[in-house]
């Protein structure tokens, strides 16, 4: 991995998982014992998540847990290109905008449950994302970043002025409205808050497992190698855009489920709002501060600014608009210079003591910082 | 026809603002070969710094370029000087430097959101001035004053920069860094000075941009994002680095979006400029005027 260094953004946890560890040679029986106390901590942690809307009681709070949860799962998707293959993807709500469109139009005019939508809406969005990678994934740095941006801001002038496009109603600029008439779990309407936030929960586990493999598996390799030197991974012999679009079908697929799970959690969908470049802008803001090509970076990123974002504009919406989006700005600014691989990084590390000395001396009830970082390893 | 051409007028006038506004992003672009997202909002900046300076004086907006250019020039210099130069440095091996698109990015967000904190989001229109709402007939067509003075302003910054950076020395330092960073730097320029430099003649450019719209434009902190974009499709249909490609793609921008709307809905036009700068992109990504160093 040459220049990884000077370039900041190379695969985190590939590189952990290669050498087995940062500390130096030590016994079997410790790094059996880590196994053993990683894996105890990973299922603390879940066991935490699957309580967490029993103790969690406020609807508030609960649906700002599952915005984490769901930014922190379309985070995971666009790492897949953005953070393992090493470009810079503005787009991303155009995915998020098919799977929500297509569901809801289906479930509206058809009646199909928004569950076989949401598939359908995903391999749509791939095919979207197969036919707008083909082209901008030939350009370099900022064009393509510039490229994916044009994408996602014609798409959704092209949406906002089509009323009807064939026999489907898009509704133009005033959107679709989802009413909620019968619940269940096929029509995915819910009177409560806490059937989504165990949906997203499975989907995000999902995903970071998927992503795990993905990190471990020989696409994994080809990404970074093709992110990092593209020129010295094709001359040995990997087939960088090959590996670039296929990052990019899984993404886009997995970020359009996202899009149908957004439909059917705020039951109104407008073009301006899940197509915007301010979603688009948000996602990599996540990825970029939690750690890029990581797999543990947008949960991280998502625990940090989602909370900021919503408790300023509950308590300060009114008087000092605006404040969560400058405070995003200054810490984006603050991680690029002091943290380039995000605050996965330091983080990773004191969970690494942590386990260490758990390992080392005795096995101990885990703190709260643990439990945060327990997919940096996962 | 006849609205066909005063359209067309109003388009190369219109067109030729936009370019003023992307003028500053091409300079940047090429000295530092970074695109600048907080582009729009330092045109924002600047449109606020005019504003007040016209409201709180009175004065022809014009000579709120007096205060403007300076200002914006020492804001954009420390700018550089402060958040981007340690980012430049920690990647000086690096070919593309993504990481400070991000760093731009952050600074986008962060002044758009400190105006709305301060301003308010309401919009702000000098109305008792000397250029607002005037038009001028010629033959029987209707042509915006202040459209006039923008397009003539825009023509003028744009040799002065064309001149400024042929035949200056401090030009020619700017050029040559441009052209190779390591060499200038071995031939005694200092390049972050330069960088400083080259960011602040940007930003002080995007404050003239400012200027110019003012009169006829509402100001309020979003401002910059609307121009932000297009700023991006004009450079790379001019031809990133390029001074006259800038002028030039603002003035296709401009010419789609006003006879544009003779031949379908106005929103749609959008979607066309979009398609248009993808193609660009694709089919020939040094842009319609873009030779390689054109300066």
């Amino acid at each position: 991995m040459t220049g990884k260094k000077s370039s900041g953004f190379s695969v985190e946890g590939v590189d952990y998982e290669k050498t087995g560890g940062i500390t130096g040679p030590e016994s079997d029986n410790s790094k059996a014992n880590r196994k053993k106390i990683e894996k105890l901590l990973l299922a603390a942690t879940l066991a935490a998540t699957l309580v967490l809307p029993i103790v969690v009681v406020s609807p508030t709070y609960l649906h700002i847990i599952i915005l984490i949860l769901f930014y922190a799962y379309l985070t995971s998707c666009w790492n897949m290109v953005g953070g393992f293959a090493g470009v810079l993807p503005l787009g991303h709500s155009v995915f998020i905008g098919c799977g929500a469109y297509t569901s809801t139009i289906l479930s509206l005019q058809y009646g199909l449950s928004p569950w076989l939508g949401m598939i359908i809406g995903g391999i749509l969005a791939t095919f979207i994302g197969v036919l707008i990678a083909l082209p901008t994934f030939k350009l370099r740095g900022a064009y393509f970043a510039l490229a994916t941006i044009a994408f996602a801001e014609g798409i959704r002038v092209m949406i906002e002025n089509i009323d009807y496009l064939g026999p489907f109603n898009l509704n133009g600029p005033r959107g679709l409205q989802i009413p909620p008439l019968n619940t269940g779990f096929t029509s995915f309407m819910f009177e409560t808050k806490e059937p989504y936030y165990y949906i997203i929960l499975v989907m995000l586990i999902a995903i970071l497992t998927l992503t795990w493999f993905i990190s471990r598996s020989k696409l994994g390799f080809y990404l970074s190698a093709g992110g990092e030197e593209p020129e010295a991974a094709m001359a040995l012999g990997v087939n960088v855009t090959r590996a670039k679009l296929t990052a990019m079908a899984m993404s886009s697929f997995f970020t359009a489920l996202a899009g149908t799970f957004y439909a059917q959690f705020s039951l109104f969908i407008h073009p301006k709002s899940i197509i915007s470049l301010d979603l688009s802008f948000e996602i990599a803001f996540i990825a970029l501060i939690g750690g890029r090509g990581s797999i543990a970076g947008p949960v991280l990123g998502a625990l940090l600014l989602r909370p900021v974002s919503d408790f300023s504009r509950i308590y300060f919406g009114d008087v000092l608009p605006g404040l969560h989006l400058v405070i995003f700005g200054g810490v984006l600014i603050l991680v690029m210079i002091y943290q380039p691989r995000g605050i996965q990084e330091p983080l990773t590390r004191v969970y690494k003591r942590v386990v260490d000395r758990l390992a080392g001396i005795s096995v101990d009830e885990p703190g709260k910082k643990v439990g945060k970082s327990k997919e940096a390893t996962a | 026809m006849l609205y066909f051409l005063e359209d067309t007028i109003n388009g190369i006038l219109m067109g030729s603002i936009y370019g003023l506004t992307a003028l500053g992003l091409t300079i940047i672009f090429g000295v530092l070969k970074v695109i600048n997202f907080a582009h729009g909002s330092l045109l924002m900046v600047g449109m606020y710094l005019a504003y007040w300076a016209v409201a709180l004086t009175g004065v022809h907006p014009y000579l709120s370029l007096v205060v403007v250019i300076p200002v914006m020039f020492i804001f954009g210099y420390y700018l550089q000087d402060i958040v981007i130069k340690p980012i430049f440095k920690a990647e000086r091996n690096v070919r593309e430097p993504i990481t400070v698109i991000i760093v731009t990015t952050g600074v986008w967000y962060i002044l758009d959101n400190l105006t709305l904190l301060v301003f308010g989001p309401q919009y702000r229109v000098i109305n008792d001035n000397p250029l607002r709402g005037k038009m001028v007939e010629i033959g029987e067509m209707l042509i915006s004053v202040p459209k006039i003075w923008g397009c003539v302003t825009a023509v003028i910054t744009a040799v002065l920069i064309y001149y400024f950076f042929q035949y200056t020395r401090l030009g020619r330092a700017i050029r040559a860094t441009s052209l190779d960073r390591d060499a200038a730097s071995l031939a005694g320029i200092n390049q972050y000075k330069i960088y400083n430099i080259a960011f602040g003649i940007g930003t002080a450019v995007s404050g003239i941009a400012a200027v110019t719209l003012v009169p006829f434009y509402n100001t309020y902190p979003t401002v910059g994002v609307l121009f932000d974009i297009k700023g991006f499709i004009i450079v790379v249909l001019g031809g990133l680095g390029s001074i006259t490609g800038a002028i030039l793609g603002g003035m296709i921008v401009g010419i789609i979006e006003s006879v544009g709307p003779q031949f379908m809905t106005a929103t749609w036009t959008e979607a066309i400029v979009y398609g248009l700068f993808l193609l660009v992109l694709f089919i020939k990504p040094s842009g319609l005027f873009g030779v390689k160093y054109d300066w």
